[in-house]
């Protein structure tokens, strides 16, 4: 079991050092809320949707889309019926009048949600964490925040497992863990309790183990992985900053 | 010469009366390997932990007399100065994976990255340690897929990729089956003819008898005996205090079988040449 979304490939976006596509990403989101229009809002989803296409990993947004659909039918549903500006209605069904100005502006909320994530999957979907972690730990960030990231992403799934060992150790001695909410309430110290204090004893002794291998030492990294920059990484970096610009002059010189 | 030192060491854990450790004072040369025995709470853990210096500057509490390892004032230096001349394992293989690389590779590479060492000389030391402790056929795959004693032989190499002048495991055997058990007690053997000091608390003292040169024996924090094991475990009074003696030692106490030297035999090897020894001079 791992915790990342991330999808291992070797498409030109994977291949694409951390950096570039943090600012990707950064860019982004920042273009979502530079261009606020329906046809802005639309390009930008257009060219991130491109993106991760060109990176083969579609399917795998589309399966986090569909998670925040619900989200976006929300904001088109409570906008349609209930924005202050509603005034032409657009669709009726019995009682209940959706209005036009208010799914323009659900609409468009819903863009902004999806562009905003789309955004965050090239991150995401594209790059190991532990490659961005490691890139953002070159560039100066705390190797001790690099660490607990990291740490944070592998250890989880083995603390689960750890849960489900608790779990089968309780239930052996009777304890009922499934059943109605009082019964799994009732569970759940049970459960919670070794699970707690054990990763409590494992944290002194990982504290421990990393001490003495120098983890607390002063002066700077160096990596066992040599930093790949690949030739292209540049244009990719002027492209993404171009259209930060073209964002920008387009917010406030022709009114997108 | 000695490249530990440890004289009249006295050690108390903060808001504790007893003394964890009381006057200890042993001294191990280069290639040397010394077990540390005794029943629980003797301060077989507190030992270790105070030659590479977590006692008393990660646990804090009263400190009393000297510990020299590989030079360094222990009481003066700060743990990561110490963990480059000497590296600890301890007992949980799980809970001295960092957690933070993908494969055991990286995971050896670790320690050597926070200490600065440059790529070549990374990968040149990682591959050796690797080689040594035989983990070179799953050096891609995650640590946490490895079975007990992998992990348990990752963490040394891990410890070793520093290149210490001395390593110390607290109970590195305690949750490991008797292959992964003979697995570490090969490797740190091997460690030992090329030079390295080891020091090693552990319950299995039928494997301390086979493998140490000196065995430490520790009750309630004092100093009981220290020497080879066949004189340690001819003192009636390691016995007497409830610290384990090897099977085949009691087993030749109670037949009579004795050395020449009027020690008792502690291994298997030297009880069957004590055996035959009495056969034929019948």
């Amino acid at each position: 079991m791992r915790l990342s979304l991330y999808v291992p490939g070797d498409t030109w976006v994977h291949r694409l050092d951390p950096m570039t596509k943090l600012l990707m990403t950064v860019v982004g989101i920042g273009l979502t809320f530079l261009l606020p229009s329906l046809q802005g809002g639309t390009l930008l989803l257009v060219l991130l949707l491109a993106v991760l296409g060109s990176a083969g990993v579609l399917h795998r947004a589309a399966a986090v889309y569909v998670g925040v659909a619900i989200v976006a039918g929300t904001f088109l549903v409570v906008q349609g019926l209930v924005y202050p500006g509603n005034a032409v209605p657009a669709l009726t069904l019995g009682p209940i009048v959706f209005y036009r100005e208010g799914l323009l502006v659900g609409l468009r909320l819903a863009l902004r949600l999806y562009n905003i994530l789309s955004a965050t999957l090239i991150l995401v979907l594209v790059t190991h964490p532990s490659d961005l972690v490691e890139a953002v730990v070159r560039r100066g960030a705390s190797p001790r925040l690099g660490y607990v990231i990291m740490a944070v992403l592998q250890v989880i799934p083995t603390m689960m497992a750890t849960a489900s060992t608790i779990m089968d150790a309780q239930r052996s001695r009777g304890l009922e863990t499934e059943g109605s909410l009082w019964v799994r309430l009732k569970a759940f110290v049970p459960v919670m309790g070794p699970l707690v204090t054990g990763s409590l004893i494992a944290t002194e002794e990982r504290a421990l183990a990393l001490e003495v291998r120098g983890f607390s030492g002063e002066g700077r990294p160096t990596f066992l992985k040599e930093e790949v920059i690949p030739p292209y990484a540049t244009a990719a970096r002027l492209v993404t900053v171009a259209a930060l610009a073209a964002g920008i002059a387009g917010r406030w010189l022709l009114g997108w | 010469m000695a490249v530990i030192e440890v004289e009249n060491l006295r050690y108390r854990y903060p808001r504790q009366e007893r003394l964890a450790l009381d006057g200890i004072t042993f001294t191990v040369e280069p290639g040397e390997f010394i077990g540390v025995i005794g029943p629980n709470l003797a301060g077989k853990s507190t030992l270790c932990q105070a030659l590479v210096g977590l006692v008393p500057h990660f646990y804090k509490g009263a400190i009393g007399g000297q510990v020299r390892v590989a030079g360094l004032d222990v009481h003066r230096s700060t743990v990561a100065e110490v963990s480059r001349r000497a590296g600890l394992v301890f007992q949980n293989p799980f809970t001295q994976i960092s957690g933070a690389k993908l494969t055991v590779y990286e995971e050896v590479a670790f320690g050597l990255e926070h200490a600065g060492v440059p790529r070549e000389e990374m990968r040149r030391r990682i591959d050796e340690a690797l080689r040594l402790l035989g983990l070179e056929a799953v050096k891609d795959q995650s640590p946490f897929a490895l079975s007990g004693g992998q992990m348990q032989r990752l963490a040394i190499a891990s410890v070793l990729a520093m290149e210490p002048e001395v390593l110390i495991l607290d109970e590195p055997t305690s949750q490991l089956d008797p292959a992964g058990t003979e697995e570490v007690f090969e490797a740190v053997t091997a460690l030992c003819r090329r030079g390295m000091a080891v020091v090693m608390a552990e319950h299995k003292v039928d494997r301390l008898a086979e493998h140490a040169d000196r065995i430490l024996v520790l009750h309630q924090g004092r100093q009981i005996a220290y020497g080879p094991p066949r004189q340690v475990f001819a003192r009636e009074n390691v016995a007497a205090l409830g610290v384990a003696v090897p099977a085949v030692t009691q087993a030749a106490k109670a037949l009579g079988w004795v050395l020449e030297d009027g020690t008792y035999p502690v291994t298997l090897a030297e009880a069957v040449a004590v055996g035959q020894a009495r056969r034929g001079g019948r």
